[in-house]
C-alpha cells in the first residue's frame, strides 16, 4: 500500500481538447494546459474584437460574446474560450437549450449529440468559439411533441425510450444517419448510433423504429 | 435492504382473484320499438374494484405508447439535470481520491476567482474512496470547475483495504468498527450436506466471483435546490422516491417539511441507487442555505462511480454433488460478498433450485469503498452466477441434457413450460451440442446457455390517489409517484381511461410532486402492485360517483351505468348514448373528484407477488482470439395481468442487455497499491452499446393465469449473464468463473494462454 500523494495536475481530457481543439481551428488561447486559472486571465474583450484572418491567430481570453447558429436562428452568447458547446447550449443560450444531455463531458457516451452543418458531433467536444459561422442543429430543432419527426414518431411506436436520458442523443445520431442513407439497414443504423450509450437498454426498440423510418423512406 | 433475501418466489393465493362470481338481477325498463318493456339484467355484484375480464379490456394488458414518449423524443422532458432557475449557480462536489484520509482543505484562493460563489469543507476525514470532502458553486460550471482546481488541499492518506486480499490480511486496518468481516449467515447442516455431496455420483469443488458492477445510470444523482431564503423551498432531485428527500431538506434548510416541495418530473434512471437526498443533496442544500440562491448539483460522471453506489461482487465456494439421474442431492457454499462499507446482498444458494441437503454460509467483508446500494433484484444475480453454472458443470460430468437437468431440479412447473420455450426459441433442439461442450478448436464456435430467475414483487401500503372530471370532459389523474423509466406514468394513465372506457390521450396524470397524494419509493418492483390498486381504487370510485350522477339522467340503475368508446349509456338501452362530453357536462361546476388508496382486502384482489422468468442465450466464441459475442438471447416472464406488454418488453429487453454488459464488460477497477479508481469513467468502465446487441426476443408468458398486477423490472436482470457464461462454456469448453467473461479468460480457460 502506498501512501504518497496523489500529483495534484488536472490534465483532464477536456482541458486538453480546449486548448488542441482551438489551436487546431486557428485560434490561440491564452490559457495554460495545466490548471489554469481564471484570475490569471486576461480582461473580457468585447465582441467587436471579431477574428481578423489578416492578423494571424485570434487571441481569445476571458469572456466573450460570440454569435452561433442554433436550430436556424442566429443567437448572441457570452461564453469563454473554454466553454464547450454543451454548456453553452445547455447554461448560456437563453432560453437554454437542454435536450442535449451531459453524461460523461468527456465523448464517451453520445447523449450530447447535435449536428454540426448536418454532420453528428459530441457538443461535449467542440468549443463553442470554434463553431462561428457553422450551422448548428440540435434536439430542440427536429421536431416538437405535436409535430414529431417520422424517426421520433417511430420511437414513441416502438417504445425506443425508456428514461429517456439517452434518446435525444439517439435521435440526433440516426436523424443524421438517415438524411444521408434514407433506406439504411440495421448494420448501418447500428453503427450510426454506435456512439451513443442506453443503460435502460432500448436498443433494440431503437433499431426497430430507425428501422421502421428507413422502410418508409423506402416506399416513399 | 436486508443482506440476504430468501429465494423462492411466494406464490400468490389466487383466492382473492378467484371467488366465485356472485350477481344479482335488477329490474328495468328496455325501449323495444318505441314500447317500454319491464326486463331484468343481471349484473355482476361485486364489493370493491377488479380488473374484469382480459377480452374485455381495452388498454391493459395491449401495446401502449407510452405517454410521455413525445416530450422524451424531442428533448422537451424536464430532468433535474436540466432545470433552470434565475440566478442559479452550479456546484461540484470534490470527492476524495483516496480510501482513507485526513484532509486539510483551503478555500481562499477558490472564493477570491471571478465567478465562484462558495467553496466548503464537508469533511476532514474519510472512510471510502470517493467520499465527498467539498463542495464549490460558481456561476457557471467553468466556474465551478475553477474553484475546485483552486481548492488547496492537502491530504494525509490513512491506512487502508480496497480488496479482499488487503481486508483479510493480517494487520489490515479496521474497515468499520467491529473489523472487517460480518457476522456470518449460516443455513442448513453443514455435516450432512457434506456427506450428501461426498456420495453423490458427479461431485464439483469450484469457486464462482463477480465483481462489484455500477448502476451508471446516464443521468446522475443529483438536485436542484431553489431556496432564496424564506419560507418556502422547491427541490429538483433525481430520485426513486418523490417523498423521501422532504424531511431531511426541511431539516437543513431549517424549515418545517410542509415547506418543502421535492419535485421528479422526469429521472434518467436510477436502478436502486437512488433514494434519499444523499450526501450531493445535503451538500447543495448548505450552498443554498449560505448563498440563499437557487444551486445546481448533479454528480459528474467520475464521482458518481466512486460515490453514486454499487452492486456488491461476490466470491462463492460451492461444493456440490448430482445424481445420476440428474438431480442435485448436496450443496455447500460458502459466500463473501463484497459490498465496501456495507453488507452488500446475494439470495441464499440453491437460489431457485432444489440441491438435496444444503449448507450455505454468507459472509460480508468490507473495505474503504463506497457502499453497496440496492441493484434491480439485489443479491439475485450474485447467486444465479454459480448456481447456473454448477448445474451445467456437474449436468457435462455426467453427460446429461442441460435442460432435463434443470427441470430435474426445478419443482415449480411453470420453470419447465418457461424454459422449454425459450430452449425452442433459441434452437436448443436443433443444437448439436446438448450434453457436452463444443470444441476448442482454434475456429469459432457457437453455444447456448440458460438461466432462471424469480422475484417477489409485491406491493404495499402508502399510496394515495385522485381522480378528477371537470364539466369539459377533462380527466385528471394526481398521485405524487415517480417514472424512472419504467412507465408509471403511462400506467396510471391507462387503468384511468379503461375505467372510463376513454382513450389514453383523454386521461392527463399527475405525478412526480410530493404536493400530490403520496406514494411509495420504487423499489423493488414494488411501484406496480403498490400503485396500480391505489389508483383503481379512485378510478373506480370516480366511476361509481359518475354513475350515481348519470343513472337518473339515464333513467336507469346506477349499476346498469356504462362507459365504452368515449360514450356513456345504459346497458338496458345500449342505443341511447350521452358522448363523454355531454355527460361530463351535466356535472355541478366543480366537476367530480374521488380519492382512492392503497387498501390490503382491495389491493389483493387487484395484486399479486412471486415471478417467474427464464432466459436462453446463443454465442460465437473465436476460440483463438477469446472473443465472445453474442447472437441471440430470449428471455420470458411471466407478471400476471400485464398492464403495458410493450413496457413489459421493454424491461425484459433492458434487463437482458443489462445482463449482457454485466457478463462481458462490467467490473469496477482499483488500484490495490495506490487505492486510486482505475475506471471511473465510460471508456474504461464499459457498457454494452448498439454494436454488442443481439437479436433479442422478450415473450411475456401469457399461461400465467393470475388475473393480478406484478412488478417484473427486477428479475429480467437476474440471469442473462448466467446464461451467457454458460453459452461460452457449451460452445467450446471454457468455463470462466468470474466475470466479466474477458477475452484473456477466455483464452486461459481454454488453456491457450496461462
Ligand atoms: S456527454 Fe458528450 S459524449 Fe457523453
Ligand atoms: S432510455 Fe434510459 S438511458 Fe436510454
Amino acid at each position: 500500500m502506498s501512501q504518497d500523494p496523489i500529483p495534484e495536475a488536472d490534465l483532464s481530457r477536456r482541458l486538453f481538447l480546449r486548448s488542441a481543439g482551438s489551436v487546431a481551428a486557428g485560434g490561440v488561447l491564452a490559457q495554460g494546459l495545466l490548471g489554469a486559472c481564471a484570475a490569471e486571465r486576461a480582461e473580457a474583450r468585447s465582441a467587436s474584437a471579431a477574428p481578423s484572418v489578416a492578423e494571424g491567430p485570434e487571441e481569445l481570453a476571458g469572456e466573450i460574446e460570440i454569435e452561433l447558429e442554433l436550430n436556424g436562428a442566429k443567437q448572441k452568447l457570452k461564453v469563454e474560450p473554454r466553454t464547450t458547446l454543451l454548456a453553452a447550449l445547455r447554461e448560456r443560450c437563453a432560453p437554454p437549450l437542454t435536450g442535449a444531455k451531459d453524461v460523461c463531458d468527456r465523448g464517451n457516451c453520445g447523449a450530447c449529440t447535435v449536428h454540426v452543418d448536418g454532420k453528428p458531433a459530441y457538443a461535449c467536444l467542440l468549443l463553442a468559439v470554434d463553431l462561428r459561422g457553422k450551422k448548428i442543429k440540435t434536439i430542440e430543432g427536429i421536431g416538437a411533441p405535436e409535430n414529431l419527426s417520422a424517426l421520433q414518431a417511430a420511437f414513441c411506436e416502438h417504445d425506443a425510450s425508456m428514461c429517456g436520458f439517452c434518446t435525444p442523443g439517439f435521435v440526433m445520431s440516426i436523424t443524421a444517419c438517415l438524411e444521408q442513407h434514407p433506406g439504411a439497414d440495421r448494420a448501418t443504423i447500428q453503427r450510426a448510433c454506435s456512439g451513443n450509450v442506453c443503460r435502460c437498454g432500448t436498443y433494440p426498440h431503437v433499431f426497430a423504429a430507425a428501422l421502421a423510418t428507413a422502410q418508409q423512406a423506402k416506399k416513399g | 435492504m436486508s443482506s440476504i433475501e430468501p429465494t423462492g418466489a411466494p406464490r400468490q393465493d389466487a383466492k382473492a382473484q378467484d371467488k366465485p362470481r356472485k350477481t344479482r338481477k335488477i329490474k328495468t325498463t328496455k325501449d323495444v320499438n318505441g314500447v317500454p318493456q319491464e326486463i331484468e339484467i343481471e349484473v355482476e355484484d361485486v364489493d370493491g374494484p377488479r380488473w374484469g375480464e382480459r377480452k374485455e379490456l381495452k388498454l391493459l394488458n395491449t401495446e401502449l405508447r407510452r405517454v410521455d414518449g413525445p416530450v422524451k423524443v424531442t428533448g422537451r422532458a424536464r430532468f433535474t439535470h436540466d432545470v433552470r432557475l434565475p440566478g442559479m449557480v452550479y456546484a461540484r462536489l470534490l470527492c476524495c481520491p483516496y480510501p482513507s484520509a485526513e484532509v486539510e482543505i483551503d478555500v481562499k484562493a477558490a472564493l477570491a476567482l471571478p465567478g465562484v460563489e462558495a467553496a466548503i469543507v464537508l469533511e476532514t476525514k474519510t472512510r471510502f474512496l470517493g467520499q465527498p470532502i467539498a463542495v464549490v458553486a460558481g456561476r457557471t460550471s467553468d466556474h465551478a470547475d475553477d474553484a475546485l482546481r483552486a481548492l488547496k488541499v492537502v491530504y494525509k492518506p490513512l491506512p487502508w483495504a480496497v480488496d479482499r486480499a488487503q481486508a483479510l490480511a493480517e494487520g489490515a486496518p479496521n474497515v468499520r468498527k467491529n473489523g472487517n468481516q460480518g457476522k456470518p449467515g449460516q443455513n442448513g447442516d453443514r455435516a450432512e450436506a457434506e456427506a450428501a455431496v461426498a456420495g453423490a455420483a458427479a461431485k464439483l469443488e469450484a469457486t464462482y466471483g463477480v465483481p462489484v458492477q455500477h448502476h451508471a445510470s446516464l443521468e446522475t444523482h443529483g438536485v436542484v435546490v431553489d431556496y432564496t431564503g424564506g419560507e418556502e423551498a422547491t427541490v429538483y432531485i433525481s430520485t426513486q422516491s418523490t417523498f423521501a428527500a422532504v424531511e431531511q431538506v426541511a431539516e437543513l434548510l431549517g424549515l418545517k417539511a410542509n415547506q418543502v416541495t421535492c419535485v421528479v418530473e422526469y429521472m434518467g434512471g436510477g436502478f436502486g441507487s437512488k433514494f434519499g437526498l444523499g450526501s450531493e443533496g445535503a451538500a447543495a442544500c448548505r450552498v443554498a442555505k449560505e448563498l440563499k440562491k437557487p444551486v445546481h448539483l448533479m454528480l459528474r460522471r467520475p464521482d458518481e462511480f466512486v460515490m453514486g453506489g454499487n452492486r456488491s461482487g461476490n466470491r462463492v465456494k460451492y461444493k456440490a454433488g448430482m445424481d445420476k439421474d440428474g438431480a442435485l442431492v448436496g450443496l455447500v457454499a460458502e459466500a463473501e460478498r463484497f459490498g465496501g462499507l456495507g453488507d452488500g446482498a446475494m439470495a441464499r444458494p440453491p437460489y431457485i433450485y432444489s440441491a438435496g441437503k444444503t449448507y450455505s454460509e454468507v459472509v460480508a467483508v468490507y473495505t474503504n469503498t463506497d457502499s453497496s446500494r440496492a441493484m434491480r433484484a439485489p443479491g439475485h444475480p450474485q447467486s444465479s452466477f454459480g448456481m447456473e453454472a454448477v448445474i451445467d458443470e456437474l449436468a457435462y460430468q455426467l453427460g446429461l441434457d442441460l435442460l432435463d437437468v434443470r427441470k430435474k431440479n426445478l419443482r415449480d412447473k411453470v420453470y419447465h413450460r418457461q424454459l422449454e420455450r425459450v430452449a425452442r426459441e433459441i434452437g436448443w433442439f436443433e443444437h448439436p451440442h446438448r450434453t457436452k461442450p463444443g470444441p476448442n478448436s482454434g475456429g469459432k464456435e457457437t453455444g447456448i446457455g440458460f438461466g432462471i430467475s424469480t422475484w417477489g414483487g409485491g406491493g404495499s401500503g402508502g399510496t394515495e390517489c385522485d381522480v378528477q372530471i371537470a364539466g369539459d370532459g377533462s380527466v385528471t389523474v394526481s398521485v405524487g409517484t415517480q417514472d424512472l423509466g419504467t412507465g408509471s406514468r403511462t400506467l396510471v394513465t391507462a387503468i384511468v381511461a379503461e375505467e372510463f372506457g376513454l382513450a389514453l390521450g383523454d386521461v392527463v396524470a399527475r405525478i412526480g410532486n410530493s404536493r400530490l397524494p403520496s406514494a411509495t419509493g420504487s423499489g423493488g418492483s414494488t411501484t406496480t402492485g403498490s400503485l396500480s390498486p391505489a389508483v383503481k381504487d379512485a378510478a373506480w370510485n370516480a366511476r361509481e360517483a359518475f354513475s350515481a350522477h348519470l343513472a337518473p339522467l339515464l333513467k336507469t340503475d346506477p349499476a346498469l351505468v356504462r362507459f365504452a368508446g368515449g360514450k356513456v349509456f345504459s346497458q338496458a338501452n345500449p342505443n341511447v348514448t350521452m358522448t363523454w362530453k355531454q355527460a361530463s357536462g351535466t356535472l355541478p361546476n366543480a366537476g367530480l373528484s374521488a380519492h382512492g388508496k392503497w387498501d390490503k382486502d382491495r389491493a389483493a384482489a387487484l395484486m399479486g407477488n412471486g415471478v417467474h422468468g427464464a432466459q436462453a442465450a446463443k454465442v460465437e466464441v473465436d476460440t483463438l482470439t477469446g472473443r465472445v459475442r453474442v447472437l441471440a438471447m430470449v428471455g420470458i416472464q411471466d407478471c400476471g395481468l400485464p398492464i403495458n406488454r410493450l413496457a413489459v418488453k421493454s424491461q425484459l429487453n433492458g434487463g437482458m442487455i443489462q445482463a449482457l454488459s454485466y457478463a462481458l464488460f462490467e467490473e469496477r477497477v482499483i488500484d490495490p497499491v495506490l487505492g486510486i479508481a482505475l475506471n471511473a469513467n465510460f471508456e474504461d468502465y464499459k457498457l454494452a452499446g448498439p454494436s454488442e446487441i443481439p437479436e433479442m426476443t422478450a415473450l411475456i408468458d401469457d399461461d400465467d393465469p393470475r388475473n393480478a398486477v406484478i412488478g417484473m423490472a427486477e428479475p429480467a436482470v437476474v440471469p442473462g449473464h448466467s446464461a451467457i457464461a454458460n453459452a461460452v462454456h457449451n460452445a467450446c469448453g471454457a468455463r470462466v468463473r468470474d466475470l466479466p467473461l474477458t477475452p484473456d479468460k477466455v483464452l486461459a480457460a481454454l488453456g491457450r494462454i496461462a
